[in-house]
């Protein structure tokens, strides 16, 4: 009867998060620069618009930014949550690896190699750039001889983004100086330069990492318990920990390839959605997809309208926020 | 049916030294066996090389007369639970969900068991006297309340053989007897290391006593407690009693300055 209590709030709690996301995606769709109302909208989503410049703001823009932001708020937030559970680390969060960094030096070498004709090259640069960061920490921390692994692969993340940086800095300072405006934009991140087309990746790549992190929730929480345990409870731990860890590093490529670096959601979603639903990684997961695509919805309605006549990257309001986040974290962890 | 352990010609050795030498003993089913030595003896590594198997390892584990390496690791979680030494392991899982993962072993990759398994787990739960508990988190639990969960959660396992590290360590007097009377009335074969002499002599069919890496002595706590071994393996002056409440053997240990300042 407890039990069912318990499972009863619980799906009240996800029923009342579906709903916020969708009376959100509905609300935030109209807000912007250009003004929308609801019936423009409704009668562009389910039947014809009511002029072809309303159609463009509507299915080219508003739209596309709209779902993708969500996309990217759940996956960067899962993506988070399987992170902090799976090392155990409360402080984790998916850019560990130096994805970013990664992703600045792919976009970089494009920006300053292919010059003019750089822009569609360089979500995939950033893509593959992002899998090098990846390939480089786990090659040094999984293969390493550390009997510490995990503790290796956090400081092995540390020290990758800080020498792709470097690269990168190098790089831009001996190359052309319009490059770095437009690396600026992995750095920064930002929802302004996504298209339609850009679901045909990310969804895709989401959808599987999901269903994987859901396959192997039961292995997760057992990771909580200590690799020792875990281990003793029949599970091949480094296996689950290299298929999790490869599952969080495509996530993130994949979005920081259209977004950007839009740091500080994988570290504090899931520390709010623990407070909230908090209990097995199958809850957390899931709580942290829905929170975090809430989130991402509203932090780029604030991108687009706190300032007028320009957007701010929708990254540096994240870490702010998030920033602050962590501070307080941390000090109540001291 | 309750398992034989078999232990012939262990040994292990990391690279700078020898840490189990020639390791020889055989389990009495569902009798309670303590391991105990000195710190730095070899317990942990003799039971972790039992439960994990550890890399260099040579000489044969047989478990029911199948030998453990012959078995990958979900068939040793099958029919071995293990309670390792808490350590830093921060858990904030609660208790019934914890409780569940004892299931782990027997559930495919879907989370699906060929047995329905809810009566074997509403079962541990009323025999841990663990409902009040259930919607709890692990983390905020006492020490002793984390032991119970935690052996409750091996049971889970439907093991042959339950091997525990030190399940007294951190916990007072009350839950040290609460935890060794459960452990002892489980009617399982039981393999633990203890650190307290008289609690493992209290409570064990057998003991194991380790010293360097070797077993010194091996048989019922009364036959092979006495003060001439263990002072020699203890390097402390050492007095042999008995127990008035239940006649088991006591130790009475003195410093030797204690010693000296009583003659």
């Amino acid at each position: 009867m407890n039990n069912y209590n318990t499972h009863a709030k619980i799906g009240l709690k996800f029923a009342f998060g579906a709903l916020l996301l969708i009376a959100s995606f509905f609300t935030v769709i109209l807000m912007g620069a250009a003004d929308l109302t609801f019936t423009d909208v409704y009668s562009c989503l389910f039947a014809t618009c009511v002029d072809p410049l309303t159609q463009t703001l509507v299915w080219q823009i508003r739209l596309p930014r709209v779902i993708i932001g969500a996309l990217c708020g759940a996956g960067l937030a899962v993506a988070g949550a399987v992170l902090q559970n799976t090392t155990r680390n409360p402080l984790a969060e998916p850019y560990l690896f130096g994805v970013v960094s990664g992703a600045g030096l792919g976009a970089t070498i494009v920006s300053v190699v292919f010059k003019e004709a750089s822009a569609s090259y360089l979500p995939i640069a950033a893509f593959l750039g992002a899998i090098l960061a990846i390939v480089i920490v786990m090659a040094v921390s999984v293969a390493g001889k550390h009997t510490r692994k995990i503790e290796s692969l956090l400081l092995a993340g540390v020290a990758v983004s800080f020498m792709l940086s470097a690269l990168s800095q190098f790089i831009l300072y001996m190359g052309d100086p319009f490059a770095a405006n437009r690396v600026m934009f992995w750095l920064m991140g930002s929802l302004a330069r996504v298209e339609m087309p850009h679901l045909y990746w990310i969804v895709p790549v989401l959808l599987i990492g999901l269903a994987i992190v859901v396959l192997l929730h039961r292995q997760l929480d057992a990771i909580l318990l200590g690799d020792e345990s875990a281990a003793t409870l029949g599970i091949n731990v480094t296996l689950v920990r290299v298929i999790l860890l490869m599952v969080c590093a495509a996530i993130t490529a994949t979005i920081v390839a259209y977004c950007g670096g839009i740091g500080f959601v994988g570290l504090m979603i899931p520390h709010i959605v623990r407070r909230l639903f908090a209990s097995t990684s199958l809850i957390l997961v899931c709580g942290s997809a829905l929170v975090g695509a809430i989130f991402m919805l509203w932090v780029d309605v604030l991108a687009r309208t706190a300032v007028d006549g320009q957007e701010i990257p929708i990254g540096v309001i994240t870490s702010i926020i998030g920033s602050l986040f962590f501070l307080t974290l941390m000090h109540k962890k001291v | 049916m309750a398992a034989s352990l078999q232990v012939s010609n262990l040994n292990w050795a990391t690279e700078q030294q020898q840490i189990l030498i020639d390791i020889n003993f055989e389990l009495v089913a569902n009798s309670v066996t303590a391991i105990v030595g000195p710190n730095g003896a070899g317990k942990t590594s003799l039971l972790r090389s039992i439960y994990l198997g550890l890399a260099n390892q040579t000489g044969q584990i047989k478990l029911n007369q199948t030998c453990l390496s012959l078995l990958n690791r979900r068939q040793i979680a099958q029919q071995i639970a293990v309670v390792t030494q808490q350590n830093d392991a921060v858990c904030h899982l609660k208790v019934i969900d914890l409780i569940k993962l004892g299931l782990l072993p027997h559930l495919n990759w879907f989370g699906f068991s060929a047995k329905n398994q809810t009566a074997h787990l509403d079962k541990i739960i009323q025999q841990f006297d663990l409902t009040p508990l259930l919607n709890k988190y692990f983390d905020q639990l006492s020490g002793g309340e984390q032991q119970r969960v935690l052996i409750a959660k091996a049971l889970v396992q439907k093991p042959q053989l339950l091997i525990l590290d030190e399940p007294t360590n951190h916990l007072d007097v009350h839950f040290q007897h609460q935890i060794l009377a459960l452990l002892a009335s489980l009617g399982i074969t039981v393999l633990m290391t203890v650190h307290d002499l008289n609690l493992a002599a209290q409570y064990s069919d057998n003991l194991l006593v380790m010293d360097k890496g070797r077993i010194v002595r091996h048989g019922n706590p009364a036959d092979i407690l006495d003060e001439e071994s263990i002072s020699d393996i203890f390097k402390l002056p050492v007095q042999k009693g008995l127990n008035p409440l239940d006649n088991s053997v006591h130790m009475f240990y003195h410093w030797p300055q204690q010693v000296k300042h009583n003659e």
